[in-house]
Formats: C-alpha cells, sequence, structure tokens
C-alpha cells in the first residue's frame, strides 16, 4: 500500500523574486506501509523542505504529491502525520505525560483516555517515572524520547521525523535508534527520516535516499533493508555486520560521488 | 498552603527585603546628613566655604526632621479627629479600589488588543500607531473627556456611575499599554517548530492562541501586570486630583489637601508621598506574589 506518492515534484521558494531558491528539483519517490526511509543529502539541499511539502505545511510548486491518497492538506487535517524535530520542542510549562497529551487534547481525546495512552507511551520510551518532570528536568535524550512518544501516541500513518537525534551524543544516540526502532516495529509505522549520519541512515533504514546539492534532486536510492523483515534481529550483530560497512560504504559513495 | 506561602518567603526573597530596608536607613541617613550640612550653610560659612555656594541651603521648613515626618502620622487635623496615618490608611484602599478596577478593565483591553495585534500584520500595522500614541497624550489631557462622559446619559449601564469609576477609567489608560506591548511580545514568542507541530496536527488557531501562545506569554503578562499595577495606582492618583477631589477619599485627595495646606505643616507633603510609595509598593508586591506562584506551578521563568 503507498503511503506517500511523488511524482515530478518541485518547490521553488520566492518565486519571481530576487531572493528565489530553486530548493528541490524534480523528484520522485513512492513509500509504501512499513518502510523506514532515510533522508541524506548536503546541507541545504532541500531535505527539510522535502519534510514540510509532504507534511503540508509549505505548498507545492509544481508536480504532484499525494499521501494515502490524499492531498497533504488533508491528511493533516484527518491527523496522518507525526512529527519529530531536532530540538523535542515540548512545551516548557508542560509536563512530560502532559506533552504526549498535546496532541490527543486536539484531537478530542477524553481525558481518561488521554492519560492512559500518554502513560503506555511513556512506557514504551522508558520514561514511566518521570511522568511528572518538566522538560527543564529532562536530559536532552530523555526529551527527544518524550517527544517521539508524543509524535507516535495518535497512531500517525506517516512519521516525519527531521534530524530528531542529531543533538544527541553518540552513546545516547545509538540507544534512541534502537528504541525507535524498537517502537516502529511494535507501531508498524511507516517513518520518513531525515539525517547527517550515514551509519544511522543505514542502521536504521530499509531505503536509503540520496539526494544531491541545491537544487536537491534524488541522486540515488539505496535498498539497506539489513533486517529484511525480521524485526527481532540483534542490533549490536548488526552494527557489527560486514553488510552494514558494505551499505555504509555504498551510501558515502553514492553522496560524494566516486 | 502556609507551606507554599514559606517557600515565597525564601532565602532570596528575605535577603531582598533585608537589603531594601538597608537602603531606607541608608537613604534616611544621607537625608539627615545632607540637612544638617545644609542647614549649617547660613550666610557666614558661606564665605568660609566655598563650597557652600554649589550647594543649596536647607532649613527645617523644605526639609523637615524625619522624626517630625515620621511623629506626624501620629496627628490629625483637629483634636481627636482622625490621624492622618489613618486617613492614609483608608485612602491607600479607596484608591486601591480604583487601582484594582483600572488594573483588570486595562489588562482586559491591553490582553483583546494583544491578541488582535499578534493575528495579523494587517492589524499590527493599523492598530499599533494608535496604541503608541495614545501614550503619547497626558493624562490630564484626557481626564475632562473622562469627566464629562461620565456625566453624560449612562442610564442604560446597570449600575450607578460614580466619580471613582471615571478616575478607574482614567488610571485604565496606563495600564492597558504594557499589557499590549508585552502581549504581542508574548504571543509572537513560540518557535516556529511549536507552530508548525501544532499545524501538523491540524490544529486551528483558535487551539494555537489557547494551547501554545497564551501560555507562552505568562511570563510576558506578569512581567506588564508588574509595570500595570504601578501604573494603575499612579494613574489613580492622578485622575483622583484631576476629576476634582470633592468628591473622592482617596490618596489624590489627601496628597492634594497637603499641599494646599503645606505652609502650616511643610511635614505633611512627605505623609502623602510615603503613602503613594507604600500603596504602589503594595500594588506590585501583589502581583509578584501572584506571579511567583502560577510560574512556578507552570515551571516556567520569571523574566527580569
Ligand atoms: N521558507 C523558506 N524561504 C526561502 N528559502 C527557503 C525556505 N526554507 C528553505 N529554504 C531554502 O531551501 C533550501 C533547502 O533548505 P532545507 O530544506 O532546510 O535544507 P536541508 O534541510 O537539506 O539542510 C535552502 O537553500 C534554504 O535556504
Ligand atoms: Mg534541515
Amino acid at each position: 500500500m503507498e503511503v506517500v506518492s511523488i511524482s515530478n515534484l518541485s518547490k521553488i521558494f520566492n518565486t519571481g523574486k530576487d531572493n528565489e531558491v530553486e530548493a528541490l528539483r524534480e523528484i520522485d519517490l513512492t513509500v509504501t506501509k512499513g518502510e523506514f526511509i532515510a533522508l541524506i543529502g548536503p546541507s541545504g539541499c532541500g531535505k527539510s523542505t522535502m519534510l514540510r511539502l509532504i507534511g503540508g505545511l509549505i505548498p507545492i510548486t509544481s508536480g504532484e504529491l499525494s499521501v494515502n491518497g490524499k492531498t497533504p492538506t488533508k491528511a493533516r487535517e484527518e491527523r496522518d502525520y507525526g512529527m519529530a524535530f531536532q530540538s523535542a520542542g515540548l512545551l516548557e510549562w508542560r509536563t512530560a505525560r502532559k506533552n504526549i497529551e498535546l496532541p490527543l487534547e486536539l484531537m478530542g481525546w477524553s481525558k481518561a483516555e488521554r492519560i492512559k495512552r500518554a502513560n503506555e507511551m511513556l512506557e514504551l520510551v522508558q520514561l514511566g517515572e518521570f511522568a511528572r518532570s518538566r522538560p527543564a528536568e529532562l536530559s536532552g535524550g530523555m526529551q527527544q524520547r518524550v517527544a517521539i512518544g508524543r509524535a507516535l501516541s495518535f497512531n500517525p500513518a506517516l512519521l516525519l521525523m527531521d534530524e530528531p537525534f542529531g543533538a544527541l551524543d553518540e552513546m545516547t544516540r545509538e540507544h534512541m535508534q534502537d528504541q525507535l526502532l524498537d517502537i516502529c516495529h511494535k507501531t508498524e509505522s511507516t517513518v520518513i527520516f531525515v539525517t547527517h549520519s550515514i551509519p544511522e541512515a543505514v542502521f536504521l533504514s530499509t531505503r536509503v535516499v540520496v539526494m544531491s546539492p541545491r537544487p536537491g534532486q534524488i541522486s540515488s536510492i539505496v535498498e539497506t533493508n539489513l533486517r529484511a523483515g525480521d524485526n527481532t534481529a540483534d542490533n549490536t550483530k548488526i552494527r557489527n555486520d560486514e553488510r552494514f560497512y558494505k551499505k555504509v560504504t555504498e551510501v558515502r559513495e553514492a553522496l560524494y560521488g566516486k | 498552603m502556609g507551606k507554599k506561602l514559606f517557600l515565597l518567603l525564601n532565602k532570596a526573597a528575605v535577603r531582598r527585603i533585608l537589603i531594601f530596608i538597608a537602603f531606607l536607613v541608608l537613604l534616611a541617613l544621607a537625608y539627615t546628613a545632607y540637612k544638617a550640612f545644609g542647614q549649617a550653610l547660613d550666610d557666614r560659612q558661606r564665605d568660609w566655604w566655598f563650597i557652600g555656594s554649589f550647594f543649596p541651603r536647607t532649613d527645617d521648613r523644605n526639609m523637615p526632621p524625619i522624626l517630625d515626618i515620621l511623629s506626624e502620622f501620629g496627628k490629625s487635623p483637629r483634636i481627636g479627629g482622625e490621624t492622618y496615618i489613618s486617613q492614609l490608611f483608608s485612602g491607600a484602599l479607596f484608591t486601591l479600589r480604583e487601582a484594582f478596577v483600572a488594573f483588570v478593565v486595562g489588562s482586559i483591553v491591553g490582553l483583546v488588543l494583544a491578541v488582535l495585534l499578534a493575528q495579523s500584520k494587517l492589524a499590527e500595522r493599523g492598530v499599533m500607531p494608535w496604541v503608541i500614541v495614545s501614550q503619547t497624550i497626558p493624562l490630564i489631557a484626557i481626564t475632562p473627556l473622562v469627566v464629562l462622559w461620565g456625566q453624560a446619559n449612562l442610564d442604560f449601564l446597570p449600575w450607578e456611575w460614580k466619580t471613582w469609576m471615571s478616575v478607574s477609567v482614567i488610571a485604565s489608560y496606563l495600564t492597558f499599554f504594557p499589557v499590549a506591548v508585552n502581549g504581542v511580545r508574548g504571543l509572537l514568542s513560540p518557535s516556529s517548530e511549536h507552530l508548525e507541530l501544532m499545524q501538523s496536527y491540524g490544529a486551528s488557531r483558535v487551539s494555537i492562541l489557547w494551547k501554545i501562545r497564551f501560555p507562552a506569554s505568562l511570563p510576558f503578562l506578569f512581567t506588564a501586570f508588574k509595570l500595570a499595577a504601578t501604573a494603575a495606582v499612579v494613574g489613580a492618583i492622578v485622575g483622583e486630583i484631576s476629576t476634582g477631589v470633592s468628591g473622592g477619599q482617596g490618596l489624590g485627595k489627601l496628597i492634594f489637601e497637603f499641599a494646599r495646606t503645606y505652609a502650616a505643616a511643610p511635614e505633611r507633603l512627605y505623609l502623602g508621598v510615603i503613602g503613594a510609595g507604600i500603596t504602589g509598593l503594595f500594588a506590585f508586591g501583589l502581583i509578584v506574589l501572584v506571579e511567583k506562584t502560577i510560574l512556578n506551578s507552570t515551571g516556567q521563568q520569571i523574566r527580569e
């Protein structure tokens, strides 16, 4: 089943003005349910722009883009998206649990349902005992986990993540990667994940989409799928596996050219 | 509750109060010292100390001894009449009521304006200049107007219009401004990330306002409320004096009376100054207390 379908998509900012920027050119991409797409490319090549287009936060310039067979705006109204950014973006005046409840409040869930689900999400991201903590009392990694719990809380059809682990140290980062995969498998989420890190892209994804510098174009797509559908695969093993290094090399070559 | 209050009076707060008192004592000492110096500058010494010609001379009339000022509080205009301190106290209560109404009215107007201004560029460009212009008009220029309107036919109101209400309207003219300006800043303070997140949930403008913009602006609003509270007291006193104090019983009337009879007792002028100062400080302190309680409970930082 196609979750995202993009064809011949282009995005130009400030058309016709002095500061016109061609951010994306002729993008074709199809994402099916359950896929984990990693989006990688040099800074400024339009990765965030792509996510925001898919998320219906900005209008497309030309081409076609549909999410679950709908326009992004419609999909947004029907709450198809979970989003997470580089900074956790938690509301400082809300406790961890209340932050997770935010989208549920907007969607009209009852208080009891909200609390139940928020507690489940906190367990899922292993922050059960921090329900009443405010963001300022949590470490960067913990905040990011809350943000992921928030993004997943309403079972969105599509998870859009823009360098969500970019600000974390390497150890926390790997831990978060393991957790994210685990959660995504449990919830059968479809994910588009922007990252700067080649190993991260390879480790997490089923496919890595490599983009070229401005105007952003897809220069190649690398099939990774190191788990080959086996969600119980040992993460440490995968990180040490030869296939992992091979794919890392493959993506690196696609990114920098041979 | 008792525990909460105790938390508010933590070490830092106690130290602040002690520093405040220390400065008060220092001020009194400086006053007394200058008074002694200025009084010593009689004509003879003026010749001896050329520096004397740079400093104004002083006497008991324009700088009454501090003890005289303090004892004036306990005196009364007539034998057996109401003491000045008791007059000041009831005057302060009367003025505080006007200031409170002015604070509430001004804050509501300010908030409504802030929401309006924060909603669109057009509203901001159209209305903000008028908000600023309003503050360049001196308070006494608008008081006659408000008094006139107060004498107009206000029968449609379910309550009888009193002079003190006109005073509140005048004072609210000072209070809405900081609330409007800081409110706009607060409402526009959420990051684009927060706003995009809300958009991605398909949130309406109203829920973005209610769930993001308004809570984010709380620290900004309290900064404004602190300004508005003191402005409300000043506005009420000025309003009382300029609406004609005949009917009033507030601090403004007392200040006016003290000024009228200063020849007989210059000490009394200081009673008005001290009374107004304490009243303003009280209003300010009340907001600080509410600010601490609320921002503690929401986990937000107090803006300096
Ligand atoms: N709102 C905008 N207005 C104008 N130009 C923009 C806007 N957003 C992004 N751009 C431009 O589009 C290009 C791609 O940006 P972005 O998608 O943020 O890159 P990436 O996330 O890959 O680093 C950049 O040149 C950026 O300056
Ligand atoms: Mg980016």
